[in-house]
């Protein structure tokens, strides 16, 4: 048993599923603020990196004012997004809300591809793309990046969550009804979890896009985001990042050994089955809550 | 006519002849008129479905939450008409609801359901002030302020609630049935602590409650409201001596029987 | 006004339960069904191939989805592998040289048995869990088929499907295709319609509205979830094979892939949950508008001597069919089969505006 290159895979695996948690923080956003399963998070990833690209490169801004800068637009995307279509369907069954937010990602990425088209190109962060060795471990230098991002969010939303107006977010994921009574504003709340999700799809499509490329590709991240989140428990952020980790270490590991003997491409396949698994045994995920309608 | 203005000019919750309708069609309110006069306690009572929390929602602003609206009819807040103002402002007005059932943010503590209510712009220090007031009042919250909130027995829930109304620094105070399920000498406790804070701070308090006897012990005025009116008004004491009212709600009389127990009749035409 | 529903009254069960209650509105299928019979000698061969053909499929297979999401209530994303396994299993087995009537429910048996397996999820979770249950099952699907050259010649090749022969009549023709949609998504039709007045129909609207409420009064919600997974697979798996037979001639498992099933999905919702005439509308707007918008384009395109990037082009439809999704939703959340009603609700009493909204 070669520990080293286990031990490698693990942490790569590690780093990797902590990028999906990137992806899955957005989700989470939303869902904890509005039981709305935002599946127009890819979407909005695949947006936020072509902001950053175009401010970059065709507007020559520098990365370091680009990406806020893009940070910002997406914020008032989301709150747009959230204000014009989501609203009209408050209440409506669950089965219309996610048709409105594929229809939502299906629009986003079309006009996306549509203006700046689906060749593929990179941010260029001015990361080097030399790895690091950690004694004998061989660890990708973007990837730490990307992981270093995803926690730094984490602690930022759990340090916003203890500030009054993260209160307030988690009063209106509890209860509309009382939070409209005490004078809080449901609306504004919920435009609110749509704007940081946006801001946060920023981060996400940039790391992304430094890693593959920013195209069309971007956006099939859905299905490993969604594992990661329902495995963490839908309006957990720190499910969320657990998850990651988890889901990226039992992929690149369970990818290593299962594709010599199914020819490949093992790496879906085992994600989709941690999903099933997942809603069959405990749907709730590891830290999300227990209200939810079981047969 | 000069005494009903006269009347008036001393509530600070006045609701003329309101009807409400849900879903355009059902109308749970027929022509209700309340006052509620500066720094009294008003009880409205009446059995289920007589329109007792349409009534509180209508001034407060929620039934757009379910599908209702005022299909005429004007609400007065210490003389401003407040019939069209959205939910928010009117909490920021002074007007606060405690919704039926609790509902305090379970997966908060006791402490983060006091600050979720904080009204903008008030400082952290204006909060701590509050806050303590409110354990001061209720010393039971005080000892779990920092456990969950859904953790909480359903008599510390309801106290958490009311004061979780009172963050929001209100001028009056609406309570939709705050009894419901508690023992005895919880609900004795609470009203006591309502009186109190009544006393001390002046707060003017429309209390809903199908638990008549509770009530009409710390109001000093009720209201019966029947089938979405109100078919009897008077002092507490008018009431609780009315024989009617004891047959119905107060468990006296000597009627047993289902068949005999008798209807109201509208009696009384208030302000039409 | 062009349509009275004033003078008709039923004295009897019998026939009060029949299809169609009022006789305007049976008029009304009959004489869609003559045209629907006729068209192949009104219009023109392309755009009976390419429009009205793949119209009468989709909306066969739309209509079973519209069965276990709309009447049923189970959220199904994966009803595109669904349709994958009937019709692989129909080529395969035409292949095998059975004959192609039995092929076609050989490839829906199959889909039956392997779309029941989606029932077991829908036994455990609901809503959204379920929607991500289906979602998962329908990547696992996509996997194995391009995985399995036994299955399906591997992830770069494609079936060829043998001629479509049935009753022994080989059809070759765009007209002989034509009907035999037609005759399909007839049959699917005239299923859906009489539902309504069946035990299972009630037993499906029952277990959608509140299983266990369902269960109390007898409705057994395991056997009906199961039982409307299993009606809408072989729905899915005839109309996939079918729609390889006539329209794609080949099977490709890019034909059967998640986007498929979002489209799927997307056709029912728009159209209307449990609405059938609205899966009908709903079809024709998702498959044929973003199509007709390129043309659009195009054409405004060329007319004022605008360079249109192919890139573009290409994306073009995709952004339409996404702003279609949403804004249909956005104006009546119950799909253009409630629209059809309000329209046909106000004519009903035109010019006297009776209906307040």
């Amino acid at each position: 048993m070669d520990w080293v290159f286990l031990s490698e895979l693990a942490i790569n695996g590690a780093l990797t599923g902590l990028l999906y948690s990137l992806f899955a923080i957005g989700l989470v956003l939303i869902y904890k603020a509005s039981s709305v399963p935002n599946l127009a998070q890819g979407g909005l990833t695949m947006v936020g990196a072509y902001v950053v690209l175009a401010l970059a490169r065709d507007v020559g801004m520098p990365l370091w004012l680009a990406i806020p800068l893009a940070a910002v637009i997406m914020f008032g995307l989301g709150f747009g997004i959230e204000r014009v279509a989501l609203r009209r369907l408050a209440g409506r069954p669950v089965i219309m809300i996610l048709m409105l937010t594929l229809g939502l990602d299906i629009f986003l990425r079309g006009t996306t591809l549509a203006i700046w088209g689906g060749t593929s190109r990179s941010i260029e962060l001015g990361v080097s793309y030399e790895p690091l060795f950690l004694s004998d471990l061989f660890i990708s230098r973007i990837h730490l990046v990307g992981a270093g991002v995803a926690l730094a969010l984490f602690v930022a939303f759990m340090l916003f969550f203890r500030t009054r107006t993260g209160i307030k977010l988690r009063a209106i994921a509890d209860d509309y009804m009382a939070s409209w009574s005490v004078g809080i504003s449901v609306e504004r709340g919920v435009g609110l979890s749509w704007a940081l999700a946006s801001v946060v799809a920023v981060a996400a499509g940039v790391i992304w896009g430094e890693i593959q490329g920013v195209d069309q590709a971007l956006s099939l991240l859905l299905l490993k985001g969604l594992t990661v989140a329902v495995l963490g428990g839908l309006d957990s952020i720190l499910g969320a990042i657990v998850a990651g980790i988890i889901l990226g270490v039992i992929e690149n590991v369970g990818a290593e050994f299962i594709d010599p003997l199914v020819g490949g491409g093992s790496r879906e396949l085992i994600v989709a089955a941690v999903l099933i698994l997942t809603v069959m045994i405990r749907p709730h995920g590891l830290f999300g809550r227990h209200d939810i309608e079981r047969v | 006519m000069p005494m009903q203005e006269k009347a008036q000019a001393q509530s600070i919750l006045s609701m003329n002849s309101i009807e409400v309708l849900y879903d355009n069609v059902m109308q749970a309110i027929k022509g209700v008129s309340i006052q509620v006069p500066k720094g009294k306690m008003v009880a409205l009572l009446g059995s289920n479905g007589a329109g007792k929390s349409t009534t509180l929602k209508a001034i407060s602003g929620l039934l757009k939450a379910e599908r209702g609206h005022i299909s005429r009819g004007e609400i007065k807040f210490d003389g401003i008409d407040i019939t069209e103002m959205l939910a928010q402002k009117r909490v920021e007005m002074g007007i606060c609801h405690v919704i039926e059932g609790r509902r305090v943010f379970e997966h908060l503590t006791p402490d983060e359901n006091l600050t979720a209510a904080a009204p903008m712009g008030m400082s952290r220090s204006e909060l701590n002030v509050e806050k303590d007031k409110i354990y001061d009042y209720f010393p039971r919250l005080a000892e779990r302020r920092n456990s969950q909130a859904g953790y909480l027995s359903g008599g510390e829930q309801q106290m958490l609630a009311i004061g979780r109304a009172l963050v929001t620094q209100p001028s009056l105070l609406m309570l939709d049935e705050p009894s419901l399920g508690l023992a005895p000498f919880l609900v004795a406790e609470i009203f006591g602590i309502l009186q109190k804070i009544n006393r001390e701070e002046g707060l003017s308090v429309l209390l809903v409650e199908q638990n008549a006897l509770a009530a009409l012990e710390i109001v000093s005025e009720g209201y019966l409201i029947e089938n979405g009116r109100v078919v009897m008004h008077g002092t507490a004491e008018a009431l609780k001596s009315n024989s009617d009212i004891q047959e119905f709600y107060l468990g006296g009389g000597e009627s047993t029987n289902f068949h005999n127990v008798k209807h109201y009749s509208r009696r009384k035409r208030w302000l039409s | 006004m062009f349509y009275r529903i004033s003078g008709v009254y039923h004295a009897s069960l019998v026939s009060d339960s029949r299809m169609f209650k009022v006789p305007a509105d049976r008029n009304l299928a009959v004489f869609l069904l003559l045209i629907g019979l006729a068209a192949p000698f009104i219009l023109p061969s392309l755009y009976l191939n390419s429009y009205m053909l793949p119209w009468l499929i989709w909306t066969a297979a739309a209509l079973g989805l519209n069965l276990v999401t709309g009447w049923a209530g189970q959220l199904h994303l994966g009803y595109a592998a669904v349709m994958a396994v009937g019709a692989y299993s129909a080529i395969h087995a035409v292949r095998f040289g059975v004959p192609w009537e039995i092929a076609l429910i050989i490839g829906g048996l199959a889909a039956s048995v392997i779309g029941s397996l989606f029932a077991f999820a829908a036994l455990r979770v609901k809503g959204l869990y379920l929607a991500l249950t289906t979602l998962a099952m329908q990547f696992v699907m996509d996997w194995v088929l391009t995985h399995s050259p036994t299955i399906s010649g591997g992830s770069h090749a494609s079936l060829q499907a043998p001629t479509l022969a049935l009753l022994g009549q080989q059809i070759t023709s765009d007209v002989g295709y034509y009907y035999v949609a037609f005759g399909w998504c007839a049959l699917v039709t005239i299923f859906m319609l009489n539902l309504k007045r069946t035990g299972l129909g009630r037993a499906l609207v029952a277990v959608r509205e509140k299983d266990f409420a369902a269960a109390i009064l007898g409705v057994n919600s395991f056997y009906y979830k199961i039982l409307a997974f299993a009606t809408s697979s072989f729905i899915a798996g005839v109309s996939g094979a079918l729609l390889v037979a006539t329209f794609y001639f080949l099977a490709a498992p890019e034909q059967f892939s998640v986007n498929v099933s979002i489209q799927v999905l997307a056709m029912v919702i728009v159209g209307g949950l449990g609405s059938i005439i609205g899966s009908y509308f709903g079809v024709a707007l998702i498959l044929l508008v973003p199509g007709l918008v390129n043309g659009l384009v195009v054409t405004a395109s060329e007319e004022l001597g605008m360079q249109v990037n192919v890139e573009t082009l290409a994306h073009i439809p995709n952004a339409v069919y996404g702003a279609l999704i949403v804004i249909i939703l956005m104006i009546e959340p119950l799909g253009l089969g409630k629209l059809y009603g309000n329209i046909r609700d106000y004519l009903m009493v035109w010019p006297f505006d009776q209906l307040r909204k």
